[in-house]
């Protein structure tokens, strides 16, 4: 059995889900120790089905969002080494930062070499600041991590106790800025996501509860706690990867899809093709500073239930939430009271709005039923531009190859998945318009923690091999070094990338249940290195994935498997 | 905020050949440098997917010989249509300016296209050119080609055009391919100094570079008043080029983008695709996005080494007084230029090194008081291997009157009926009607 656990601002959900069968859902408002809440919805769910049973637990945390929010950016400080390129103080650095002389270039070749006494004097300002952590970013530090690893090695034995991390061991990522940012929010967030780590391991310890434990990346991958620590950022954002794959739960494996997860103030879009959740292009940001971190490619419309309607200047005007809906005892008209009214939502009758409806409708000096057709076309209309945007942005994501421009027009989804309260109305509505085939898959208040339960655990490794230079480095972080034998062509290059996935593999204990755990081969291409007219080398890249999505889809029906059904 | 549009297209999947210069490896180290700058999130930054360009957007400029299909590769049609993708950004307002970091280059590709030349089978910019005067009615456009080569394929494809301004600034032809480009290449009569060679000599660093740019480009281009600068941002008159002997810096290259301020550059040559590559195409980047570049430093770098000769100023100070003055004088009338035959013709031979193909060519370009007057051209082509082809073509330009344009279909006409009663001399016959 597995349970799924996702700690929202509001509740915690859980789920405990066994086969394709969803046995038990939980929720409860979320506690201001997050710990604390997972902990409560687990023993529930374990007390129920026996703790011996639970195979496997999955969270997804708004914590990493929670420590960052409480901006501890002043304790951290980044030496960089940016050698020759844009000038560092145009770029958005998370924390205040000092510029070291060293510098590596593309191939990983030292040209400048670090300045220890320059290090020694940044070191001295920042600790007369109150900068007591200091990671090192030095530009292609993951082709070469020579600069990172010295500047590192002199402040340990310098100052032993001043807290270090080097960009490199937090992504292989080929983007400087994303990788310094990683590297100090690290260091902003280890100490207490140590501690939170720690708590839920003895806290299931406690209950008895052994299996392994795995946190929901932003990419909708799991990651094994134990990992969790080294790569922290990983799981910011996990929140909508948590939605989009619980509305896969019950679809088609191989659908091709939009999920529109409608909030009280926003709605959350995102793409689903062959049962994957399309990745945004470059990365994500917390606040307004690049990560290198990747998510979802989402996009939000400032419209949901919640959001009011008032007459303005003559019109119809959407603004923001004031309140929950009028005929839930809230202040102001919002858009699930026009789904009352219409008919398209069963938590009201629609008399209980028809009076304020025809009050506005009145002081525009029309009839109620326009006033509700304005409101759905103003929210359709919106829906409509926003997907447009989302699609034309996935259609036009850069190309570096022939093949990706010649390859067929990307074919857009042409079905919705909705999630949230106003889901079944607002979804009906659009699939009236637009002859879409729309699903509101059961469970629909706990989709997230189902979408954890479910998620499978992911792995992506873009290898960069210089066989000039013999070193190579990978996407992701301490992954990387001197290459033990010269390799001679694509195929050497692709085995040796297979052998780092399975060595990877088991210590991010994919599952070894799907495709045999071979992945799939993203890219793979050779560069010849030609020197006065002779192969003095070959350049490698190899990309290798198990892509993201939904373990098994769940049966719909009933919540109890039947007698023996259970254990197949 | 208003944009700077990027389509990077490396082409990591085509080469000419496995050691070419003009090959996968060459933008790499590029890709390398401008995305671990992390300059791509910049907001002020619009990365655009490549398109393909069409056959018609190809017709328009050149005679492929036998036809488009059998000149190009994907990687061509790619090429192009990444230029005309920033073209449609740019007159959609949603950028200000843009760069093509794009291979395989053009500016060698002439009018006739028989084969490759210099690295090049079609233009991009004379497509990108012809592409937005038909489609949004730009008139006046300047071409500022700053590859270290004469661009001698623009040259000829805007020749006779008295509304394309083209300037050359290049490594003198007596030094290096395609040892044209001189200052008396200055136009056909109808488009008299319409053409601007400003031929260098080796040696050259960012201050001679610098000073064509103030006082040859700038001052010829606001006496133009074009209504959009393109920039053939070519690369190699780096001081690390392999292929020639200039000495200019990533900051030269910056410091010249920031002054001409195109509205799109499209990159041509640079072949020290580690030395100058990454740091000129960032660079040029960076200023054509309004960024601080003077961080943009190559490691081999060493000013004293980067000094320019006296005599080199010397050489620079009289081909800026040339120019001054060959800019100040009255434009001589149009049609004493055609002179007493009211044609214009030449003859000429075309060497295609990359495909060893040595072409005939003769032009005519009539004088027409209305407008540009119809240019024709008839060629043909030995070839090291293939079939060789003779070619009889006709070109109506863009801004024709109605006299020229109804002519030169009579014209062709009376061609096809040649050849249609077995009197025809050629393969093929082109009519060009942009």
């Amino acid at each position: 059995m597995h349970i799924g656990v996702d700690v929202g601002g509001t509740y915690t959900d859980g789920v405990i889900i066994d086969h394709d069968r969803v046995i038990q859902t939980v929720k409860i408002p979320t506690k201001k120790n997050l710990a604390h809440s997972i902990e409560l919805v687990i023993a529930q769910l374990a007390a129920n089905n026996g703790a011996e049973n639970i195979d496997k637990i999955v969270i997804s945390t708004t914590l990493i969002t929670n420590l960052l929010a409480e901006k501890k950016h002043e304790s951290v400080g980044l030496l960089l080494l940016p050698g020759p390129g844009v000038n560092p103080a145009d770029l958005n650095f998370v924390c205040p930062t000092v510029v070291i002389r060293g510098a590596v270039d593309y191939r990983g070749r030292i040209i400048v070499e670090a300045d220890l006494r320059e290090v020694q004097q940044a070191v001295e300002g920042m600790l007369a600041k109150g900068i007591n952590s200091i990671a090192v970013a030095c530009k292609f530090s993951q082709r070469n991590p020579v600069l990172e690893n010295k500047v590192i090695e002199y402040l340990g034995q310098s100052y032993p106790r001043v807290i270090t991390i080097a960009s490199h061991r937090v992504s292989g990522l080929l983007n400087w800025l994303r990788r310094a940012n990683g590297a100090a929010l690290t260091l902003m967030i280890s100490e207490k996501y140590h501690f939170f780590i720690r708590q839920i391991e003895e806290s299931l310890a406690k209950m008895k509860i052994c299996c392994p434990i795995y946190v929901l990346k932003a990419d909708g991958g799991t990651l094994p706690l134990e990992l969790a620590l080294q790569y922290p950022l990983e799981s910011v954002f996990s929140g909508p990867a948590a939605s989009a794959l619980g509305a896969l739960a019950f679809a088609d494996k191989n659908i091709t899809s939009v999920v529109m997860d409608i909030g009280g103030t926003t709605t959350d879009l995102a793409i689903i093709l062959n049962g994957v959740p399309l990745l945004s292009e470059r990365g994500a940001f917390i606040d307004n500073y690049p990560i290198p971190v990747r998510g979802l490619a989402l996009t939000s419309l400032a419209l949901g239930g919640d959001t009011s309607i008032t007459a303005q200047n003559g019109r119809v005007s959407l603004g923001p939430r004031k309140g929950q809906a009028y005929c839930l005892g809230g202040p102001r008209l919002t858009i699930t009271d026009i789904l009352v009214y219409l008919g398209k939502s069963d938590i009201s009758s629609s008399e209980e709005v028809v009076g304020a409806l025809g009050e506005l409708a009145g002081s525009l000096g029309r009839k109620p039923q326009e006033i509700a057709a304005e409101v759905i076309d103003i929210f359709m209309d919106t829906l409509e531009a926003k997907l447009e945007e989302m699609f034309h942005k996935w259609e036009e994501e850069p190309a570096y190859h022939i093949w990706q421009v010649l390859s067929q027009q990307k074919k857009r989804p042409a079905a919705i998945i909705c999630l949230g309260g106003p889901a079944d109305g607002l979804g009906a509505l659009w699939g009236e318009r637009k002859g879409w085939d729309v699903q509101i898959p059961p469970y629909s208040p706990v989709a997230n923690a189902i979408g954890a339960a479910l998620a499978k655990t992911t792995l992506r490794l873009e290898l960069h091999a210089d066989t000039e230079q013999m070193r190579y480095s990978t996407n992701l972080g301490s992954v990387g070094g001197p290459l033990a034998t010269k390799l001679k062509n694509t195929d050497e290059a692709k085995q040796f990338a297979l052998s780092i996935f399975r060595e990877l593999s088991d210590k991010w204990s994919l599952e070894k249940d799907y495709t045999g755990n071979i992945p799939e081969t993203i890219y793979e291409e050779s560069f010849n290195l030609i020197r006065d007219w002779h192969t003095s080398g070959k350049i490698f890249q190899i990309g290798l994935q198990t892509p993201s999505g939904i373990q098994t889809v769940l049966h719909p029906c009933s919540k109890k498997a039947p007698e023996g059904g259970a254990k197949q | 905020m208003k944009k700077t549009g990027l389509i990077f297209f490396p082409a990591f999947d085509w080469a000419i050949s496995e050691t070419h210069p003009e090959r996968e490896e060459r933008l790499l180290y590029t890709r390398d440098q401008i995305f671990e700058e992390g300059i791509l999130d910049n907001p002020k930054i619009l990365e655009y997917k490549p398109r393909l360009a069409t056959n018609n957007d190809i017709n328009r400029v050149h005679f492929c010989v036998p036809d488009v299909d059998s000149q190009t590769t994907s990687a061509h049609f790619i090429s192009a249509g990444s230029s005309l993708k920033l073209g449609d950004a740019l007159v959609n307002g949603e950028i200000k300016n843009g760069f093509a970091l794009v291979r395989p280059p053009g500016h060698h590709a002439m009018r006739i296209v028989h084969g490759n030349r210099g690295f090049c089978n079609i233009n991009n910019e004379a497509i990108l050119v012809e592409y937005l005067r038909a489609k949004y009615g730009f008139k006046k456009i300047a071409i500022v080609d700053t590859d270290v080569h004469h661009g001698d394929g623009t040259q000829d494809i805007f020749y006779h055009d008295p509304d394309v301004l083209f300037i050359s600034v290049h490594q003198d032809g007596r030094t290096l391919y395609p040892g044209s480009g001189f200052v008396d290449e200055a136009g056909g009569p109808g488009a008299h100094l319409k053409t601007i060679n400003i031929p260098l000599p080796p040696g050259t660093t960012d201050e001679g570079f610098l000073s064509v740019c103030r006082q040859i480009i700038k001052p010829a281009l606001a006496v133009f008043q074009p209504e959009l600068i393109i920039n053939s941002a070519g690369q190699d008159n780096h001081f690390t080029d392999p292929l020639a002997n200039m000495k200019v810096t990533a900051q030269g290259y910056a410091k010249l983008t920031e002054e001409l301020k195109p509205d799109l550059a499209v990159l041509e040559g640079g072949y020290a695709i580690e030395t100058a590559l990454p740091y000129v195409n960032l660079s040029i980047l960076l200023a054509l996005a309004g960024e601080d570049y003077s961080k943009v430093v190559e490691p081999q770098y060493k000013p004293h080494e980067l000094k320019q000769s006296p005599e080199t100023t010397r050489y620079i100070t009289q081909i800026i007084n040339y120019w001054q003055e060959k800019l100040a004088q009255d434009a001589p009338d149009k049609e004493s230029l055609f002179g007493p035959n009211r044609i214009y013709t030449r003859r000429r031979n075309i060497y295609y090194d990359t495909d060893q193909i040595s072409e005939e060519q003769q032009e005519f370009v009539e004088y027409c008081p209305d407008c540009p007057g119809l240019y024709r051209v008839i060629s043909g082509a030995k070839k090291a291997y293939g079939r060789d082809y003779r070619i009889w073509g006709i070109s109506i330009p863009l801004y024709a009157c109605p006299h020229c344009r109804h002519r030169a279909y009579e014209l062709w006409g009376e061609e096809l009926q040649k050849k249609s009663i077995g009197n025809g001399a050629y393969d093929f016959y082109c009519l060009q009607d942009k």
